[in-house]
């Protein structure tokens, strides 16, 4: 006879005036998290470059999710740095999966253990299980497997690691580079200045307006205890759940190694990167209003990848930046609706900005 | 020994023991067994995947092999089988579910053909590299070009070299017993290899045979639950698949071929296990038919050997010394059973229902192999190959007779005319 699947629970951790999703400019330099877990199933001994915004996020997340807990990595900088033959840096079971697998191998670690649990054949309790893809893993060429573990609802939490670019490879452009960062596919030259051409696809708003039957919620490594609220609400929530989180990356984007969080504060203050829950209960959108509201000049002026840009390509950003603030419901201050104007600006090198930090051009 | 044969108390484990069925499969069972049903190689294959209760079935449509998943669906659907049914979003997901299910220790069962087999091709070598013994139905059915729903052998054969167990069955009787030994030889933790069990598209998949059913207790005894020593389990962590220096390669790319070579004792006494156990005695890899006194013989696998066979008869009846040796399984080839097979031989055709472009003989896939397998023998016959059936077209009794014509002429000339013959094509 079929036995009842238990599943697990894990407890939120404080928030107030330390989280993202709370709007308490007094406890946003509060790094003293007491009642976070002791335990690191992501532990020391992997290769990740210093500063590594995605190895912050898989140490919080891990952190979050515990011991009981399998992960698939599909390829990608995550599973090139991490995992070295006959050393490992996971305290939980942890596979590589082909690059496009993401969705489909944790749909399928999902469904087994479904099964297993339900015939007898494990005893339980049903593992917290995640996938850590890529932004091209994704994004990109895993898209379709993730959404359709999406679409059919397997339990399981389904993250995209964003570093906005192929880092593995080399820093090629994904689909979330975003406009005018640079890559070793996307360089600036004389014919196109930009470099990066394109805006980034929505991917986190495609997933839950694609599926809004799922649990699904935007992050960034700059607040940490939202990052692990988030991942135990995505796997708390009964069915698949998606988590888009913002990592830089300090080799391909060309900043000093210790302003990773930082950065993951600054892109939200810029606007360029809305943090944001998905309810699929009320099928509703909560933003996350950040207190400070800053021109995206002080977010692109830190890393090298924008180093080129001329003064009409930071006007194009700041109004994608305006767009945001007005979609999550902010208002715009009259500077940065002033910064639409490319007469606003001058090139990204000789701008006056807050913390000049990298004068550097690359990626 | 390879290192997937983990010794150790976690492998000893009487852990992921059988998983239980539901009351109607139970019931069901009960009520089949010891009976004959009329089944197609698809419905077969479904009654197989039904008895070895899998876990976790991975599916998508392509034809001709979605009616086992068609069949699996309604078993799923009416209480019989209790299996997580998912339908993926294209063969690579299909693969790929099947390959994440069988690392958690689940017993997966997934299919495909033609493009469909092609499309799932990242996923071969990845999942026998990671000794996970997943089980793929296929039908076969022509690659595009042209659009054709008939059976050609070139879709499975282009993994052939991917690791993975495969071998072609003739008669939905074949193709039920084929699931179950492939299973019962892939999961031994000894073997611990994906494996293909292959019928042709329509001749076998959409062509009602008897298919005598077994009873459940029988199928549990021979085929023990899926257990993997290494699974992705929190109670014992374990790292899949990291990356290697290169220094690292050469030995575990040793180890995949000897897994290979190791799987072929494995194979013998599992398709002796099962002649015991069910009473249906196949030869471990070469079906020999009338050999032992054959001065020409065609070498052939899957579903046209059933035409062949008649044909070799009223070829018997006018005095034509002709036998046929039948690969049970192609992966691992079997070079020395084919060797013994066709010791008194002397011109041997291989019938190819397979495209082998611009290779050695530009004809098929499957003579090259024959030719090795048989240059290491004492005795060396003329080899050549016909390529017949292709695009799902019969191979009726007549080129038959036209195949065991040209070899007795290469037996005369002492030389064949070519590496390859196209049957319909030449005088």
């Amino acid at each position: 006879m079929a036995r009842e699947v238990i599943r697990q629970f894990l407890p939120l951790l404080e928030e107030e005036g330390r989280g993202a999703a709370t709007d308490d400019s007094a406890g946003r330099d509060r790094h003293y998290l007491p009642d976070t877990p002791e335990e690191d199933p992501y532990q020391a001994g992997h290769r990740t470059c210093a500063g590594c915004g995605p190895a912050i996020e898989y140490r919080w997340v891990l952190k979050a999710a515990g011991q009981d807990t399998v992960v698939a990595g599909p390829t990608g900088c995550m599973y090139v740095a991490n995992s070295t033959y006959l050393c490992t840096p996971y305290t939980v079971p942890w596979a590589h999966t082909p690059i496009a697998s993401g969705g489909s191998f944790t749909a399928g670690m999902a469904a087994g253990y479904e099964a297993l649990i339900r015939k007898g054949r494990h005893p339980g309790p049903y593992p917290n299980i995640i996938t850590m893809s890529g932004d091209g893993s994704a994004a990109d060429i895993g898209l379709g497997a993730i959404s359709g573990a999406l679409y059919r609802n397997h339990d399981a939490l389904f993250i995209c690691y964003d570093n906005e670019c192929y880092a593995n490879t080399g820093i090629q452009v994904s689909p979330t580079t975003p406009y005018a960062g640079m890559t070793t596919f996307t360089p600036y030259g004389k014919a196109i200045p930009e470099g990066t051409r394109l805006p980034p696809k929505n991917l986190a708003r495609m997933m839950a307006e694609g599926h809004p039957h799922c649990y699904v919620a935007t992050a960034t490594v700059g607040y940490p205890v939202d990052l692990m609220n988030k991942t135990r609400k995505g796997l708390n929530h009964r069915g698949a759940a998606f988590m888009h989180c913002f990592t830089p990356c300090q080799k391909g984007w060309v900043y000093q190694t210790s302003m990773t969080v930082e950065i993951g504060r600054r892109v939200v203050e810029a606007g360029l990167f809305p943090v944001w829950e998905y309810d699929p209960a009320e099928r509703k959108y909560r933003y996350f209003h950040p207190p400070v509201q800053r021109p995206v000049t002080d977010y692109l002026a830190m890393q090298g990848r924008f180093g080129h840009m001329l003064a009409e390509h930071i006007a194009t950003v700041q109004r994608q930046a305006n767009r945001n603030w007005e979609t999550i419901g902010m208002d715009v201050p009259a500077e940065l609706r002033a910064g639409e104007d490319p007469e606003h600006h001058r090139r990204l090198r000789d701008e006056t900005y807050s913390m000049p930090l990298n004068r550097g051009v690359g990626a | 020994m390879t290192t997937a044969g983990v010794e150790g108390a976690w492998a000893q484990k009487r852990d992921y023991g059988p998983g239980s069925r539901t009351p109607d499969g139970e019931r069901l069972l009960a009520d089949l067994a010891g009976t004959r049903k009329r089944l197609n190689g698809c419905a077969a294959a479904a009654y197989a995947a039904l008895y070895a209760n899998v876990d976790v079935i991975t599916a998508y449509p392509i034809r001709p092999y979605t009616a086992i998943m068609m069949n699996l669906s309604q078993f799923v659907a009416d209480g019989l089988l209790d299996a997580e049914y998912l339908v993926a979003d294209g063969e690579h997901s299909q693969l790929s579910a099947a390959f994440g299910a069988g690392s958690c220790g689940a017993r997966a069962f997934t299919g495909s053909s033609g493009v469909g087999v092609t499309y799932a091709y990242e996923m071969y070598s990845i999942i026998s590299g990671a000794r996970i013994p997943v089980h793929m139905s296929i039908a076969d059915r022509t690659l595009d070009p042209p659009g054709d729903f008939g059976s050609e052998h070139t879709d499975a054969l282009c993994t052939r070299d991917m690791g993975w167990l495969m071998g072609w069955a003739a008669t939905p009787q074949e193709v039920f017993d084929k699931t179950l030994i492939a299973m019962a030889i892939g999961e031994d933790p000894r073997v611990l290899l994906p494996q293909m069990a292959v019928q042709d598209g329509y001749f076998v998949s959409h062509i009602a045979g008897e298919v005598e059913m077994p009873s459940a207790a029988q199928v549990d005894a021979y085929l023990p639950p899926y257990r993997l020593p290494f699974p992705l389990d929190p109670r014992r962590p374990v790292s899949h698949g990291p990356q290697i220096h290169p220094s690292q390669g050469p030995p575990l790319q040793l180890e995949r071929a000897r897994a290979m070579e190791d799987a072929i004792p494995v194979i013998r006494q599992k398709t002796d296990e099962f002649g015991a156990t069910f009473g249906r005695h196949y030869a471990h890899f070469v079906e020999e038919y009338l050999l032992d006194d054959a001065d020409i013989a065609l070498v052939i696998s899957g579903g046209h050997s059933v035409t062949c066979r008649a044909a070799i008869r009223l070829l018997r009846e006018r005095g034509i010394k002709i036998g046929m040796a039948r690969l049970m399984w192609v992966r691992p080839f079997p070079s020395d059973d084919l060797r013994a097979a066709l010791r008194h031989v002397r011109a041997v055709g291989v019938v190819e229902t397979n495209l082998g472009l611009g290779g050695s003989t530009y004809g098929g896939i499957l003579a090259p192999d024959v030719t090795t397998a048989l240059y290491h023998g004492q005795n060396r016959p003329l080899v050549t190959s016909f390529m017949a059936g292709l695009g799902g077209e019969t191979v009726p009794a007549a080129e038959f007779d036209w195949m065991a014509g040209k070899l007795t002429q290469a037996l005369e000339r002492g030389a064949v005319e070519k590496p390859a013959h196209w049957v319909g094509f030449e005088d």
